[in-house]
């Protein structure tokens, strides 16, 4: 990257501070290398866009399309490229999805912020320009935005689609997109229908078989094998399940211990109390009608032994160990079931019910899955299939990135045209503000509402079209007010595009813009580089 | 010298002295000055630097930091990177004075100097940082031509001590004071709070976060202690969907399967272990001859941790914060009897809360009685952006507040975080004292022309420091017009023209790029904050104008580690 060497890093012991560049070097400097990362994304924008191969300094190979996946594996050094790294990880924390745009946007209005600070703007008015322009991108995009209601199953399929569309996985978005929409709406608590936690959407990866074979299951999946070491059962219908958080194994005291043996009988004694002690446990489990154990993980000692599973083989109790510490709540949440610590407090009131509890073989592994279960929390499972890692994990981020999409939806509920439209229209309806305004918020407003068309064009650009031809009818059209007219890029022309279901959350586009300029505003506001311990 | 001046001196009258003993005592001279160079008093690396050169080392020094932290000055100054060399090379962005001056290295002894104002100034009253480090640079500014006048350093000193007085009693003077009047005071404090914030990353939503900070420090009663006010950083959302929360938030969680919603709280705040009490004596250990004893001691162990469960629900609490961690058994414990355990909380996190809720931080727990409970009326799983968080509302100590700042990115937090801060510092001084004054260069212009007055009125060589403290202080006003990209030659003059009337609230106008009234513009500092600027940038200035000699001592060899 030609662009994090632009600025040296100078420092030596003596120097006290570096204050030998000129100001406006600094900033130039630092607005070519945003702007470089801005261009190095700006081709994996819109659903033709291309994608990226990453090769991570450990040989691991990452193919993506997601803005903030590219930035984020870049290892950019340059502070100001280094915040342009930020912003998209900031657009992903808001809204999921529009990544690479807003990266693309703020490229753009570095841009044209150079252009007006070497015509001697001052870089304060430029900012505060910025900001009354934000503010009023806003009210142009909910004029345009059109209220959603969450019943309409279709529009959420829709915009969650048009998320997905430029993916590598964009042939199943018929699939996923209906599937990303269940997937949220299973988890939204009526209580407070706003808010949506996307942690209790749980996402498990399994390789093998095609993207399409990808499934929403109403229940728990565990990347996981039944231990049956001991032959024990591997479907369990009418399974009653419990949660433990203790091991069944032989004693071990947290201060330290020997056992001392002086001869041979001894020796036959402690193995016969060892087995007495797993039967007692395992025999006080089965009391309580529990047919499923899920067995914590331990640290400390053998959560389980060869031995005590084959007495919980011996009585029909079905066994998953190793689950992870931080799954748990997960796990009790879904089963509506308590965790149990200790073995003296295992009592029924404490199990989930589950009509099916089974180990189904996947690819080459196996999962289990409970399905059917009694009095399900508010959590669900996607489990994702691909026919390499690298589809793969690129169908996981996909994946992700539509369920904020309708996770925004939930939150914001409403939605707006895509295909640049929003932006032809915003670069319009400021442009013609421009011309009310008076000095020099004006002539900048003026020159950033041009840079807005910057979406349209490289959409145009990436699916191979005359760009030029179909900004400046995009603009014509928009000029006689059609303001859904957007880039239909499979058709290579311009159509109404909320026709052709080309729809996203207002507040992808919302946030984009805001937090462009904002990051914008702070480069611009930086005058110096200051080397620090 | 002296005696070799006596000598020649007494030599000129013996006329008939002959050249040999003139030769030869010249001589000695030349050996006398060798030997004086050559005797070496300090260590090999150490350095010497004396008069005039020492003098404008620190002279240099300082006006560099000035000029390094000057563009940030004003509601239009500029933002540094700050770009570490350590670890991760963190990148920080800011407008604040004692943050960028901090973080520097500095050689420089007087650059030090400088640093350390700033940092008292922010320990003191948290804002004008900047102002007083470029106040101080342009003492020293002026200083220097003085001293190339071959003006003494300590007449310098005695008329900036003179103009310095002045200036304050001109500021006293014109401070107003509305501690009387609760609404004026309110607006007072909402002026001095946007005029803080106006140069801060939270410009653009200073009235929104000007309110936060003020309904914050009324809150606080006259106190000054901001430990009460706790200030969460969430990434996510704009700078405006920050808000002012009364009650206190935990950023942890609550365990499983316990109550996630507890009216009229009982709070136990805890630092103790929630594994196991081991015996801590070194190499004890469990001797057993049999499987069963071993089970015994486990379960031994396990009914200790029961028992000190127990004790610890005998208090009668229904909510139970411990600093470390608490493992699955008590956990499940605490959940049977329907206590809602918060584990690993921080140690900050558990001070503030026992601070806020009013309880003790207790470790053992044998005497329920001696323990003093925190109460809270509510508490409740809330969400912020992605994350959730714990909320206890309606606290014993009703002063405490929360205000949580949502922002784009870290860097954005960070620095909205610093900005309020100040704010919040400035704020909390002026509730003690609350005189203010107006902002905008109208009080450093005001001192300025008092200064003038007493230039004139003063005889000696002193005048000439007295008239050059002024020009100092006019340098602010120039400094945030220059940073404003205004014609600072222009503005001045107007603004003096201005000043000489008797009584005029003119100060620059950044806004609107002139001078404008800064009454009516609504621009207020709070008096403190600006006698702190006069008198620690008076002090350092007198401070670097004595040093006429700067010994750097050798460096501390290390050892050899190869």
């Amino acid at each position: 990257m030609a662009a994090t060497a632009a600025v040296p890093r100078a420092s030596s012991k003596t120097e006290s501070y570096v204050d030998t560049k000129r100001r406006d070097d600094v900033r130039q400097a630092n607005i070519i290398a945003a702007r470089a990362v801005a261009d190095a994304v700006r081709t994996s924008l819109g659903p033709k866009g291309m994608d990226k191969m990453i090769a991570s300094a450990n040989g691991e190979v990452i193919i993506t399309n997601d803005g903030a996946t590219i930035l984020n594996k870049m290892e950019v050094i340059q502070p100001a490229a280094k915040m342009l790294v930020d912003l998209s990880r900031s657009q992903d924390a808001a809204a999921g999805d529009g990544t690479t745009t807003v990266v693309v946007l703020a490229g753009s209005l570095l841009k044209c912020s150079l252009s007006l600070l070497s015509a001697g703007v001052h870089p304060t008015a430029v900012s505060d320009a910025l900001h009354r322009l934000s503010i009023r991108a806003v009210d142009v995009l909910h004029g345009m935005a059109i209220p959603l209601d969450l019943s309409n199953r279709d529009a959420l399929v829709k915009s969650a689609a048009t998320s997905l569309n430029s993916k590598v996985v964009s042939q199943y978005s018929s699939l996923l997109a209906p599937l990303a929409v269940d997937a949220v709406l299973s988890v939204v608590d009526p209580a407070q229908p706003d808010i949506v936690d996307l942690r209790d959407v749980k996402i498990v990866k399994k390789l093998g078989g095609t993207v399409d074979d990808t499934e929403l299951v109403k229940g728990l999946v565990f990347d996981k094998k039944v231990s049956h070491s001991a032959g024990g059962p591997t479907r369990v219908e009418n399974a009653k399940i419990a949660v433990i958080q203790f091991q069944i194994s032989p004693p071990k005291t947290d201060i330290e211990q020997s056992i001392v043996v002086s001869d041979y009988t001894q020796m036959d004694r402690i193995l016969r109390e060892e087995r007495n002690y797993i039967l007692g446990m395992v025999k006080k489990i089965k009391a309580t009608g529990c047919n499923v154990l899920l067995i914590q993980k331990s640290i400390l000692r053998d959560a389980v032994t060869d031995l005590s599973l084959h007495y919980l083989a011996k009585v029909k109790i079905l066994v998953v160990k190793d689950v992870e510490r931080d799954e748990i709540e997960f796990i009790t949440k879904t089963l509506n079931c308590l965790p149990i610590a200790n073995i003296e407090h295992f009592r029924e009131d404490k199990l989930g019910f589950a009509s099916c509890v089974e180990e189904a073989s996947v690819g080459d592994g196996k999962i289990v899955k409970i399905t059917g279960i009694k009095d399900m929390g508010r959590t669900t499972t996607v489990l994702v299939r691909g026919s390499n890692q690298l589809v793969l994990d690129e169908a996981e981020r996909s994946l992700h990135d539509a369920l904020c999409v309708v996770r925004c939806l939930v939150n914001k509920k409403f939605l707006i045209a895509g295909g640049g439209a929003p932006e032809i229209e915003m670069s319009r309806q400021l442009g013609a503000w421009a011309k009310e305004l008076q000095g020099m918020d004006s002539y900048c407003i003026k020159e950033f509402a041009e840079a807005l068309e910057v979406i349209p064009y490289t959409l145009a650009e990436n699916a191979g079209l005359n760009s030029i031809v179909i900004v400046t009818e995009l603009r014509n059209r928009h000029a006689q007010g059609e303001i859904n007219a957007g880039i239909n890029v499979r058709k290579g022309q311009i159509t109404n595009i909320l026709e052709e279901n080309i729809v996203q959350p207002l507040l992808v586009s919302t946030s984009a813009i805001t937090l462009a300029a904002e990051c914008v505003r702070m480069i611009l506001k930086i005058d110096d580089i200051v080397t620090v311990r | 010298m002296g005696r070799n001046n006596d000598r020649d001196g007494a030599r000129r009258w013996r006329l008939a002295a002959d050249v040999e003993t003139r030769r030869s005592d010249k001589d000695d001279l030349v050996a006398v000055a060798e030997t004086i160079k050559n005797t070496r008093l300090l260590k090999d690396e150490a350095t010497e630097e004396k008069g005039d050169r020492a003098r404008m080392a620190s002279f240099v020094g300082a006006m560099a930091i000035a000029d390094l932290v000057k563009t940030t000055l004003g509601p239009k100054g500029m933002d540094k990177i700050l770009q570490s060399t350590g670890r991760g090379h963190n990148v920080t962005v800011t407008n604040d004075g004692a943050t960028i001056l901090k973080s520097l290295h500095i050689d420089n002894p007087a650059a030090k100097v400088l640093v350390d104002i700033s940092k008292v100034q922010d320990d003191e009253v948290g804002d004008g940082t900047t102002s007083v480090v470029v106040l101080a640079g342009e003492l020293l500014r002026e200083a220097e031509k003085l001293v190339n006048l071959k003006i003494h350093p300590m007449t310098i000193i005695a008329g900036y001590r003179m103009a310095a007085e002045c200036a304050r009693n001109a500021l006293l003077q014109k401070a107003k004071d509305n501690k009387q009047d609760p609404d004026r005071f309110r607006s007072d404090l909402m002026k001095i709070a946007m005029t803080t914030l106006s140069s801060k990353i939270l410009y653009q939503d200073k009235e929104h976060f000007a309110k936060l900070a003020v309904d914050a420090v009324l809150r606080l009663k006259g106190s000054t202690n901001l430990e009460s006010i706790q200030i969460i950083k969430k990434a996510g959302g704009s700078l405006k969907d920050s808000f002012l929360d009364e009650g206190f938030i935990l950023d942890k969680k609550i365990g499983i399967g316990q109550p996630k919603r507890i009216e009229n709280a009982k709070i136990l705040v805890a630092n103790t272990a929630m594994d196991t009490d081991k015996v801590k004596i070194y190499g004890a250990r469990v001797r057993v001859d049999s499987m069963a004893k071993v089970a015994e001691i486990e379960g031994a162990e396990k009914e200790k941790m029961r028992e000190k469960v127990q004790k610890i629900i005998n208090h009668g609490i229904n909510c139970f914060v411990n600093r470390q961690l608490i493992y699955n058994f008590p956990e499940e414990l605490f959940a049977d009897a329907g206590v809602l355990a918060i584990e690993h909380a921080d140690f900050d996190g558990i001070e503030r809360l026992a601070l806020v809720t009013g309880g003790d931080i207790a470790s053992t727990f044998d005497n329920p009685e001696s323990v003093k409970l925190g109460h809270c009326k509510l508490i409740e799983e809330i969400m912020i952006g992605e994350d959730k968080l714990i909320h206890f509302s309606g606290v014993e100590m009703g002063q405490a507040c929360t205000i949580v700042l949502r922002g784009s990115s870290s860097h954005v937090l960070d620095e909205a975080e610093r900005s309020l801060h100040d704010a919040l510092c400035v704020l909390s001084q002026t509730v003690n004292d609350s005189r203010v004054l107006l902002g905008g260069g109208w009080p450093e212009m005001v001192m300025s022309k008092e200064v003038d007055e007493l230039a004139r009125k003063t005889p000696g060589k002193k005048s000439h420091a007295i008239e050059a403290f002024s020009h100092a202080l006019q340098a602010i006003p120039t400094i945030i017009a220059e940073n404003a990209g205004l014609d600072s030659a222009e503005l001045i003059s107007q603004l003096r023209a201005e000043h000489h009337k008797d009584t005029t609230n003119a100060g620059i106008d950044v806004i609107s790029g002139g001078v404008g009234d800064m009454e009516n513009l609504g621009i207020s500092e709070a008096f403190k904050v600006k006698q702190a600027v006069l008198l620690s940038a008076t002090e350092a200035t007198e401070m670097i104008l004595r040093v006429d000699q700067i010994i750097t001592c050798a460096p501390r060899r290390r050892e050899d580690r190869m």
